[in-house]
């Protein structure tokens, strides 16, 4: 008797599955392609962090120079012949 | 401007495999994000591109309002760039019908049949959004037209007039510290270095947000199936939906949405014409009033949209 009300059990909620509507996948369920995409995430970041860092490297370098005076080009300059 | 770049991109791409037919569009959409080698990441780029883009022309316009940068002689600039927030919702409203789902169907349904209550220019609003009475494959053709070509041609040329009202006024400064001596800073190099920086990081967060929230996508549209339950519309619509919600079924013997979409067209025009009725900022003084009118308008905004989110 226990083994038939189990064994009802299981029938019944694995027939719950049948009117589960379908679930389209949005990501891929693979774990392998979703081990890529997060693998990929994480190098996109590192790429980002690194231009920021390049960016910001460069723009100090303006402004050192726009303090100096020197980014714009001298009047009257004498010019070699 | 960023993100209105990355859409035109991704939207290239998904418009090379997107069917826009009442029988096909749906099975597209899945077609693109299960089938296609990196489909699903195009579609979710492209989603959150959208939010994103929406997100920021809000707060760009709010921001405009508080600081009174759509002052004389900027007018044209506040006009040029209040139509570019109008075409972003658009964009956003054309867009997501195209997935052709039930709640898009819904959402369409309730955005256009609202258009429809605004007296004398109501009905004729309507039908041209659906193209007939209902929502049917007539309107999903329309929203598409309007999606891919009428949309990007009057964005282009809006941005091109917003941007050259902005290169040849300059920034606006607020009027608090427009007499005090100030900074000023090259837009070549210092600016433009300072914007890719924010785009960076701003393409980071989306392409984040594109793969760890990709969007749902639901049941194919069927007119004659009930609308979903909890249906909501899109977040930049909520503060519509629930001023909505205030208003009885009948006031005074008027139809109560009917009223509502007129106090709504009031308010919303009122905003749009702000920079003419704001005389004292025309002229340099503050205006203490528009501040206020400022704060309310942003406010409202929020708080509505976020209990419309919440409920």
């Amino acid at each position: 008797m226990k083994r038939f009300f189990l064994s009802l059990i299981l029938v019944l909620s694995n027939s719950i599955f049948l009117f589960a509507e379908e679930k389209i996948e949005i990501f891929p369920s693979v774990p392998f392609d979703q081990f890529i995409v997060y693998q990929n995430l994480a190098i996109f970041w590192v790429a980002i962090i690194g231009l920021i860092v390049i960016i910001r490297m460069k723009l100090r370098e303006f402004e050192r120079i726009q303090k100096m005076g020197i980014d714009k080009e001298e009047k009257d300059i004498p010019l070699l012949d | 401007m960023f993100f209105f770049i990355l859409q035109f991109i991704t939207g290239m791409v998904l418009s090379m495999y997107y069917i826009p037919h009442l029988e096909h569009a749906h099975k597209s959409i899945i077609e693109i994000v299960t089938k296609l080698n990196m489909g699903w990441f195009f579609r979710s780029v492209h989603h959150w591109g959208a939010q994103l883009a929406i997100i920021f022309v809000f707060i760009h316009v709010f921001s405009t309002l508080l600081l009174k940068a759509y002052r004389k002689p900027r007018e044209l600039t506040w006009v040029t760039g209040f139509m570019l927030l109008t075409i972003s919702i658009l964009f956003g409203l054309s867009g997501y019908l195209l997935l052709w789902d039930e709640r898009a169907f819904a959402a369409v349904r309730v955005a256009t049949g609202g258009a429809g209550n605004l007296p004398l220019v109501g009905g004729f609003i309507k039908a041209f959004l659906r193209g007939g009475i209902d929502v049917t494959g007539e309107t999903l053709t329309r929203f598409y037209a309007f999606h891919v070509a009428i949309l990007p041609i009057i964005t282009i040329l809006l941005t091109v007039i917003h941007l050259m009202l902005v290169q040849m006024q300059g920034m606006s400064i607020p009027v608090s510290i427009e007499k005090k001596q100030h900074k000023t800073m090259l837009f070549f190099p210092n600016m433009f270095y300072k914007d890719l920086i924010i785009w960076l990081i701003m393409l980071g967060i989306m392409v984040s947000l594109a793969v760890f929230f990709p969007p749902e996508i639901g049941k194919k549209a069927d007119a004659l199936a009930p609308p979903p339950e909890n249906i909501k519309p899109e977040w930049y619509f909520l503060f519509l939906f629930q001023t909505l919600k205030l208003f009885p079924g009948e006031i005074l013997g008027l139809n109560g949405e009917t009223v509502a979409i007129i106090i709504i067209s009031l308010g919303i025009l009122f905003f749009f014409l702000i920079p003419f009725f704001d005389k004292k900022s025309s002229r340099g003084e503050p205006s203490p009033l528009f501040t206020w009118i400022g704060i309310i308008y942003t406010l409202y905004f929020v708080v509505m949209t976020l209990i419309g989110f919440v409920t």
